[in-house]
């Protein structure tokens, strides 16, 4: 197992790298008509210029308002005002950063689908964010009695007891700290990566590097072992 | 906690087994892997070890599904 590619600098106002725009293994296709005018028009100046990045921003806050509309029930306390203004606050954050990459849109997509993503991730972390907001962040492994079987069966449950002891042995002893702390925030206590990345003053791409680490030393624990993970692909 | 739970907590520990990209990779290539789903084509074989990468990150995932829903929801 590996991440196939190398983990690129950060410089959105989001923890995922929108300069990795560059590094897309597809190389430059010719743009389809509407893309190519959306390219010229924003490249542009005076009243044509303000006309497409006002549609732009349009573009943007239809992207984020669908994003806050698919998720508001995981805000039950927010109101009608409070998720508008944060779509708004997206669309904006998502303006400068599509504006910032023009020249990195290779045509691989249409040019409103590449922007879509920019709005949706803007979108999406806020609201990450607000859930979690003024909520302490669980780092350390308490919850290891939720992995506990109750029963003591036969097995099949058996075998996947011993398989999560030695998973909780793994983690004990061959992750370093941040490795442990990050795995046991993402995968056990429900933190999500946004909101652990700004807490620890890290990104989602550093993170998530932290975690990838961490399971591979786990299944290499568990294969040094003798344990087989198949187990999970079972029914 | 059910078996079933213990499974989903260990799936969750160990991540896909596969070779994953990374989430800036996929964010990169995001937009083209969902117009090919979109359009019925095999977007993993375009964008070998995005999957992996989708089940292993819960975020990524979101906003995969919700780019996808978007753009088909503009097919429509």
């Amino acid at each position: 197992m590996a991440i196939v590619a190398p983990e690129a600098a950060r410089v959105a106002s989001v923890d995922v790298d929108p300069e990795a725009q560059g590094s897309a293994a597809v190389a430059a296709t010719p743009l389809d008509p509407e893309s190519r005018r959306w390219l010229d028009e924003l490249r542009s100046a005076g009243e044509t210029r303000d006309a497409a990045v006002a549609r732009l921003h349009a573009l943007l806050l239809r992207a984020a308002r669908f994003e806050v509309s698919r998720r508001r029930a995981t805000l039950p306390h927010l109101r009608g005002d409070d998720f508008d203004d944060l779509a708004v606050q997206a669309a904006d954050d998502a303006l400068i950063s599509v504006l910032a990459r023009l020249d990195d849109f290779r045509g691989a997509s249409r040019f409103t689908t590449w922007v879509y993503k920019f709005a949706l991730l803007e979108a999406a972390v806020k609201l990450r964010r607000r859930a979690w907001q003024g909520r302490e962040i669980p780092l350390e492994p308490e919850s290891w009695s939720l992995l506990a079987s109750e029963s003591t069966a036969p097995s099949a449950e058996a075998e996947q007891n011993e398989l999560l002891a030695a998973v909780q042995d793994g983690i004990a002893t061959v992750l370093t700290p941040h490795q442990r702390q990050v795995l046991v925030a993402l995968t056990l206590n429900g933190v999500p990566i946004d909101v652990l990345a700004e807490r620890l003053g890290s990104t989602r791409g550093a993170l998530y590097k932290a975690l990838h680490d961490a399971r591979r030393k786990l299944r290499g624990h568990l294969a040094a072992a003798g344990f087989e993970t198949t187990i999970l692909e079972e029914d | 906690m059910e078996r079933s739970e213990q499974r989903d907590a260990l799936a969750r520990l160990l991540g896909p087994a596969e070779a994953e990209l990374g989430c800036d990779e996929c964010f990169a290539e995001l937009d083209r892997y969902v117009e090919l789903e979109a359009a019925g084509a095999d977007a993993d074989a375009a964008v070998p070890g995005l999957r992996a990468h989708l089940e292993g990150c819960p975020a990524c995932r979101e906003e995969h599904e919700s780019l996808l829903a978007l753009v088909r929801d503009e097919q429509e």
